[in-house]
């Protein structure tokens, strides 16, 4: 029984350290992924709060010269928000991509974001309405 | 060719069915016929599933755009091994790959194993595995399936995709996750037959080192991929992808650490099952996630119909295997028993629990988006600090591990054992974090990180300084003795370069995540910056125009204290090509890697007078991590060398 003990002992340690990192690792870096029109429906509450959030680049709205950040429109159906972004910018993201973006919304509504993903379309095929539709 | 394509897959589907029913009743009657039958239904199998490879590969290469996955993957400008490698580019073709290579696997199992009373139980659950994919691209996903219109150009491939690591590591990571399956069926027909002995094991080690040695190689290649063509300037991002591929290497890594255990103690039998089903689980997951798109990722996925199909299976696994291991539970008891904490058994079932816990956690941290919309309604994701807060305390415990494991003793560590094995690597140990401490290192992380690389390195050290001591004292010469005790103990001493091997690659990611410097700025010619130790000086933009691409390339020159090292040019690209307008644009970093740093340059933007904005990263030690790889590889080859026959032994 003692030497049984000697093993539970530590493994419960162990097993409660590890949860513990999990639970903190969780709370310190959980970001809500939400839609345009979900983030401009939490407004003013998200102000400064870091969201994660999904949408579109809408045509003619990416502005990118060289001494500023990268501007965009990003939209998600009726709703539209201007993003501000300065990073990497990935090679697909281009006007009409379905962007990702991470960062909070300011209070003069503009998402200034510290990540920039693009969803990028090839990487596994997509469907064949994507190919007719470049076709014609 | 098409057409032969799909006859050579119906048939392997049906040979399959066919193999997995005689093999079936061959393993309840000990028909030794029949038993024969089903292997040698698989090797036709194989053969059947290498001409359907042919076949495609035959399309892809001859660009016949009336079948579906050929339009949507090539195109008349892109080069030949492109047209290859896009075998493995999309959908259908990737589970055609699964399928053949794991016919491949079959087919060797097959082969080697006629005479053992458990082929047929084998057989049987290789034939199960084999179907579910083979269903899927004869039915669901057809890989000859036809356009229906007819187009004079295809889609072509992503430029991205374009490079010779993405050409190779998909294939080596498939090879890695598909041979899990051969231990997998050795496990299941064990627990099947109630042969429980370690003979199952003894048959199937080879196969998880090999798939494990792949999936290592392949995690790598990828990561080397996304650092040299994803421009962002890191390797790894614990993008859901990724972590598909991790995960199955972690509880992979535990269950070769763990057979040891049962091979030498009988011990932990359950533990070796429940490893092994969790891993090829975790593999079936991982092709899942990739496949099915059902967690959003940056390598985006096709949203498509074998999602469900997936899900099924893998219930279908688990349900199977776990309610199999129950009914046999009894018989999987330990002959011998943990004794003490302080012995290698124990070190053992450490680094065990923490490879399962560090899979659990990726695990949860990958789905944590599902499973936070099932139960709150919204989507939270988890990022990057997540992993990191929970991997890093999770891995510096395992590296100590990784030193403690191979030199204690066995059932109880005496004071003494303790003494004579870890005085040394303790000393080394306290060296390093002093000479650290000493040159102005502040980051806790990274001190305990190297230290403990310094107490592994120096264990093996230890181990091999032992072993060479004993033959050079008998009169051989050092580089001789070095040579036969490595190839007469190749388990032990390949498993120790392995290590070493990942000490490489701790101390490279450790640098590189650590300690990155980085600028950004706009330059006119001959403006120049520095970073670190280096000078850049700009040189101006040259335009560039070929058949491909029109683009710009940046000259930088590189300069140490004066001195002129090395000229890069950083380049952004608009691919001309018309049938895959919607991904043309690519950024070529430019590199100039010592083993010291990356000097990392992203050229973002080039304005009509000439100005760039270049992102410039100085990486410390990235090299480390390609030559931890190389060597990881080399330990892992040693180690699953096939021993020579024993007369040969003798006379060596």
């Amino acid at each position: 029984m003692k030497a049984k003990l000697k093993f539970i002992v530590p493994l419960v340690i162990i097993a409660f350290l590890i949860s513990w990192l999990v639970f903190a690792g969780v709370r310190d870096s959980m970001v809500y992924y939400i839609t345009v029109e979900e983030l401009l429906e939490d407004v003013p509450d998200v102000y400064g709060q870091k969201v994660r959030v999904s949408g579109t680049v809408v045509h003619g709205s990416i502005k990118n010269e060289l001494d500023e950040s990268l501007q965009f429109t990003m939209a998600d159906g009726k709703e539209k928000i201007d993003v501000e972004y300065d990073g990497v910018i990935p090679d697909i993201f281009t006007d009409g991509v379905e962007a990702v973006v991470e960062g909070s919304i300011s209070t003069d509504n503009i998402f200034v974001a510290d990540l920039l993903l693009a969803k990028c379309p090839t990487k596994y095929e997509s469907d064949e309405a994507r190919y007719q539709r470049k076709k014609g | 060719m098409s057409e032969l394509g799909s006859i050579a897959i119906l048939l392997s589907f049906f040979i399959t069915l066919y193999s997995l029913a005689v093999s079936a009743v061959a393993a309840r009657t000990g028909n030794h016929a029949l038993a024969l039958s089903g292997g040698n239904g698989l090797l036709s199998v194989a053969f059947l599933l290498i001409v359907a490879v042919c076949c495609l590969v035959y399309e892809l290469v001859t660009l016949d755009f009336s079948l579906r996955y050929v339009a949507l993957n090539t195109s008349t400008d892109l080069p030949i091994i492109y047209r290859i490698t896009a075998l493995w580019a999309g959908q259908a073709g990737s589970l055609l790959l699964w399928s053949f290579i794991l016919s491949l696997y079959v087919a060797f199992v097959v082969l080697r194993t006629r005479r053992n009373s458990t082929a047929p139980y084998v057989n049987a659950v290789l034939c199960a595995v084999s179907l579910f994919f083979l269903f899927l691209i004869a039915y669901v996903e057809d890989p000859f399936g036809k356009l229906g219109t007819v187009v004079g150009e295809g889609r072509g491939l992503n430029p991205i995709l374009q490079n010779v690591y993405m050409a190779i590591h998909p294939v080596t990571l498939y090879v890695g996750y598909v041979g899990i399956t051969i231990p997998f069926a050795f496990g299941i027909a064990a627990l099947l037959s109630g042969h429980l002995g370690d003979e199952w094991i003894r048959n199937s080690r080879k196969y998880a080192l090999f798939s494990w040695m792949f999936l290592s190689a392949g995690l790598l290649l990828g990561a080397r991929w996304a650092y040299l063509e994803l421009g962002w300037g890191g390797y790894w991002a614990w993008d859901p992808v990724e972590n598909a591929a991790f995960m199955p290497w972690l509880s992979a890594t535990a269950f070769l650490h763990s057979v040891m255990i049962q091979e030498r103690k009988a011990m932990l039998k359950k533990w070796n099952m429940i490893l092994l089903i969790t891993t090829f689980f975790l593999s079936i997951f991982g092709t899942f996630i990739t496949r099915s798109g059902i967690v959003s990722s940056v390598h985006s996925f096709a949203r498509s119909d074998i999602g469900p199909i997936f899900l099924g299976f893998m219930i279908v696994i688990l349900l199977f295997s776990f309610s199999l291991l129950a009914y046999r539970s009894k018989d999987l008891r330990s002959e011998e028993r943990f004794d003490s904490i302080l012995s290698r058994e124990s070190a053992f079932l450490f680094n065990n629990l923490l490879f399962l816990a560090a899979a659990f956690s990726v695990f949860l941290g990958t789905i944590f988006p599902i499973l936070s919309e099932a139960f709150t309604g919204k989507k939270i994701l988890v990022g990057p600090p997540y992993f990191n807060t929970v991997g890093v305390p999770i891995g510096l415990v395992l590296i100590l591990l990784m030193g403690i494991g191979p030199l204690i003793s066995w059932k109880k560590a005496s004071v003494a054992n303790l003494r004579r094995n870890f005085v040394f690597p303790a000393v080394v140990f306290l060296a390093v974090l002093l000479a650290l401490l000493v040159f102005g290192m502040k980051e806790p992380v990274a001190l305990i990180s190297f230290a403990l690389c310094g107490f592994v390195a120096s264990t093996v050290f230890l181990e091999y300084f032992r072993g060479l001591r004993v033959r050079t004292a008998r009169g051989e010469n050092t580089l001789l003795a070095l040579f036969n005790l490595v190839l007469r103990n190749r388990r032990r001493y390949g498993g120790y370069i392995v290590h070493l091997g990942v000490v490489l690659l701790v101390i490279g990611i450790t640098a590189s995540s650590l300690f990155v410097t980085q600028k950004e700025v706009v330059l006119g010619k001959g403006d120049s910056f520095s970073l670190g130790r280096y000078d850049l000086v700009f040189r101006g933009v040259h335009y560039i125009s070929n058949d491909a691409k029109d683009g710009f390339s940046a000259e930088f020159s590189i300069e140490n204290s004066g001195k002129n090292v090395a000229t890069i040019y950083p380049e952004k690209n608009i691919y001309k090509y018309e049938g895959n307008r919607e991904i043309n644009q690519e950024t070529e970093v430019a590199l100039r890697s010592t083993f010291r740093d990356d000097l990392y340059l992203i050229l973002s933007e080039v304005d009509v007078s000439g100005r760039v904005n270049v992102r410039a990263l100085l990486n410390p030690m990235v090299n480390w991590i390609w030559a931890g790889g190389v060597v990881i590889v080399l330990g892992a080859t040693i180690a699953m060398w096939p021993e020579r026959r024993r007369k040969k032994e003798f006379s060596a």
